[in-house]
């Protein structure tokens, strides 16, 4: 018997650490290979990690709540025997992903691997465990939690070993740009298409496949006890929360922000939208919500403003104005709030715009958002909804530098000024919109005069096609 | 407005600059008296007289180099080349005059001249009243290329012709002279030079076409919309200049790219289109991009139906293409 310490593994996207948010086993558990021992959340999703030996468990090391650095021991088990398949028992089939050769090995292939199967793995060869001693294990990346999958060819024997492996992978280039944006690598997953060819499918799948199951995860008791005078209730921040919690604090106590509210005339609006909605509607297609208005309204707006499309680098006190503009939108989801965000709004149209939107918050709302797809923005939208009042202070999403709340549209009578002079009451159409800044990069009158360029583009929906 | 075909377009757009700019002339082989073997000069000898619809004798290079020279001196000369298959002996004057002459005299000389010729098979014409030479004139250099598939695009794109300042091929997809028609603006009428025209929207691939091949890759679209393929189908109408960032804004839209021309494959226009496209939407791709195309092989007489990419053809191509795992 030998001793077996599983540690967190270096999970990619630059993530150096992780929460544990759930226990699956304890110490005393008999697991097999590829059972999951423990839920842990990233700065973006939630990974099942599984098992990569079969064995008991003899001590799992943090709480639930605790904050694991990436290659810090999780879990030690009892494992059988020892023997050379000790060494790396998941470690994917390319070089990408393996630990930094050491020197010797630059240019010759000498001390590879001579475990059996297809694929050439980039190993570090293991010291052989002692009976009775602790073995200590990299485990670059153990979440394909399958076997070692290798769907593309078999490598040719006695190939020359190093990097041979990637060109094997056998996946076309727009699958090869999603796995490399989602931080897969195509090593490690199994392609299920002709000589077996990864596809989107299968990376989707991969993705899928390590970021689910996500059980019932209960932040709060589901049924209210009744209380006792002068009872309270403690709830620990973890999860999701914990990261809102973590981040609106980042952003409020390093932008000083403040805010800026106006009201907007939607009438143009709402009659442009209304017709554009029924020419879509008697092409069967789905109808525009305002926000891709709105988004046309940043972008042109932006054109005139371009550092309010911006992020901080904090580190070398820059502001860093993006061409791009990658639009975030709020989304209320279950777990809480979650930014989504839309890339490169300023080459869509208006219809790619609003399907991307819905695509992006479906994906939100069951909880499939990639992490590309949340990261990258450089400006946010914030729709408050039915409930949203007539002003709100939202918090920046930092590192960016403003933020765009947008109230409902409301009926209400206004004075109107004929061309003669007189003045009359009528029943007019009027949105209120909330900006917050950051104070630092964005100076009181010039935070204004964006949201009166937007405002103005809102106003003559047509002058933003002109662009189009 | 008038529903006419490209012949009718083609004969008003002629006449409606010839009416404008006095420097407009035509000349080619059976253009005068007889109107065209096409028709598309009909009627032309009798309001604008001989000096200005001239009948030539049956000789392209001397057609071409006689269009150089009036142009040199002022005039806008729209010589036609009968039919596409007897172009080849004014190359020369074409390639090495005609393209470069703007080039070679350092921007002093310029020739505008707009051969317009009759291209493509599907007429029982048999190999010399077939061929579909775009990519040799495209390759040359210096010349613009145009291949309208419709009437509204044939009357706007050789007006835009006869008015720019660059010698234009301007070709003519006899196969739909007459079966294309449409509803064609009257009077003052121009498409610009250089842009691409999406015939219809789609997110499944993108499908590229042009001359009389548009109209079997666009039946073939709407059968494939029937199976679930949702094609965008783009007539490039200017193959060059071509309107590349509609090609790839498309591509990168879809992931998916076929390409259909009548041409034989190897060396065709869909191979140039087919690179550019893999330089610039690479990480895009979801597919290889697919050429339907004619084959390799002279124009046949006898299996022309079996040699163009029809809709059938097409369709099967598309099929294969919306198959193929991303």
């Amino acid at each position: 018997m030998a001793q077996f310490e599983f540690k967190l593994p270096d999970i990619g996207e630059g993530v150096v650490e992780g929460e544990i948010v759930k226990w699956l086993v304890k110490a005393g558990d008999e697991v097999s290979e590829d059972q999951p021992l423990v839920e842990v959340m990233t700065d973006k999703a939630t990974v099942t990690i599984p098992s990569p030996r079969k064995g008991k468990v003899l001590q799992t090391l943090g709480n639930e709540g605790d904050v694991a650095k990436v290659h810090q021991t999780l879990v030690v088990l009892e494992v059988e025997g020892g023997g050379a398949d000790v060494g790396q028992p998941h470690a994917p089939p390319t070089a990408q992903s393996a630990p930094p050769l050491p020197p010797q090995r630059a240019g010759s292939p000498a001390p590879l691997s001579t475990a059996p199967g297809p694929g050439r793995v980039e190993q570090v060869p293991a010291p052989r465990p002692q009976p009775g001693r602790t073995t200590r294990v990299e485990v670059p990346q153990p979440m394909a939690s399958g076997a070692p999958s290798y769907g593309q060819a078999p490598s040719a024997p006695g190939g020359s070993g190093n990097g041979e492996q990637r060109d094997k992978v056998l996946a076309t280039p727009v699958t090869r740009r999603m796995a490399r944006e989602m931080g897969v690598d195509l090593g490690s997953v199994r392609g299920s298409g002709p000589l077996g060819r990864v596809t989107k499918t299968d990376v989707l799948a991969y993705v899928e496949q390590q970021r689910s199951p996500q059980p019932e995860r209960t932040e709060a008791p589901a049924r209210p006890q009744p209380r006792a005078p002068g009872a309270e209730e403690r709830i620990l921040l973890r999860g999701l929360r914990k990261r809102i919690a973590e981040s609106m604090v980042r952003s409020k106590s390093t932008a000083p922000h403040f805010t800026f509210v106006e009201e907007t005339d939607t009438k143009a609006l709402t009659a442009l939208r209304a017709r554009m909605n029924q020419a879509l509607a008697a092409r069967g297609e789905p109808k525009l919500t305002y926000l891709p208005f709105i988004a046309k309204a940043l972008v042109a707006a932006f054109r005139k403003y371009p550092h309010l499309n911006a992020v901080m680098d904090e580190a070398r006190q820059e502001l860093v104005v993006k061409s791009d503009v990658n639009l975030g939108f709020g989304a209320a989801t279950d777990q809480g709030l979650t930014v989504f965000v839309v890339k490169n709004v300023e080459s869509m149209g208006l219809r790619e715009i609003g399907s991307e939107i819905d695509r992006l918050a479906r994906a939100a709302r069951e909880q499939k958002l990639a992490i590309h797809e949340l990261q990258g923005g450089t400006f946010t939208v914030t729709s408050l909804g039915k409930d949203g009042g007539m002003l709100a202070t939202p918090i920046i999403h930092h590192p960016e530098v403003a933020i765009l709340g947008v109230h409902k549209i409301k009926q209400m009578p206004v004075v109107v000024t004929g061309e003669d002079g007189d003045q009359s009451i009528e029943i007019g159409e009027r949105m209120n919109l909330s900006c917050s800044f950051d104070h630092r990069v964005i100076d009181g009158h010039v935070g204004a005069a964006f949201l009166y360029e937007v405002i103005r583009g809102l106003e003559a929906p047509e002058l933003l096609l002109v662009d189009v | 407005m008038p529903d006419w075909n490209i012949i009718q377009a083609v004969n008003d757009a002629l006449r409606v600059e010839m009416r404008r700019d006095p420097r407009v002339v035509v000349l080619g082989e059976d253009v005068g008296k007889f109107g065209g073997v096409f028709r598309a000069t009909a009627g032309l000898i009798d309001e604008f007289g001989p000096d200005r619809v001239i009948d030539t004798p049956l000789a392209e290079a001397g057609i071409v180099g006689a269009a150089i020279g009036m142009a040199m001196y002022g005039l806008r000369p729209v010589p036609e080349i009968q039919f596409s298959d007897f172009i080849y002996p004014a190359f020369d004057q074409i390639v090495n005059e005609l393209a470069k002459l703007r080039y070679r005299s350092g921007g002093q000389y310029a020739a505008p001249v707009v051969i317009r010729t009759p291209v493509g098979g599907g007429i029982k014409g048999g190999h010399y009243h077939s061929q579909s030479p775009e990519a040799l004139f495209i390759h040359a250099g210096g010349l613009q290329v145009l291949c309208p598939s419709n009437p509204v695009d044939a009357k706007g794109l050789l007006i835009s012709a006869i008015r720019g300042e660059d010698p234009v091929l301007f070709m003519e997809p006899k196969r739909v002279y007459r079966a294309a028609r449409g509803e064609v603006p009257e009077g003052d009428y121009t498409v610009r030079i250089g842009e691409a025209r999406t015939v219809r929207e789609g997110r499944g691939m993108t499908v590229l076409s042009w001359g009389a091949m548009l109209h079997e890759a666009e039946a073939a679209c709407a059968q494939a919309a029937e199976q679930g393929i949702d094609p965008e189908l783009i007539d490039l109408r200017t193959l060059w200049p071509l309107d590349v960032e509609a090609v790839t804004r498309s591509v990168r839209k879809t992931g998916r790219c076929a390409i259909v021309h009548e041409a034989p494959r190897t060396g065709g226009f869909a191979a140039e289109i087919a690179a550019l496209v893999q330089e610039r939407c690479f990480t895009s791709l979801e597919a290889p991009i697919l050429r339907i195309t004619g084959w390799d092989t002279p124009f046949p007489y006898t299996l022309e139906n079996d040699y163009l990419p029809l809709a059938p053809r097409v369709l099967k191509g598309l099929r294969g293409l919306a198959a193929y795992l991303p």
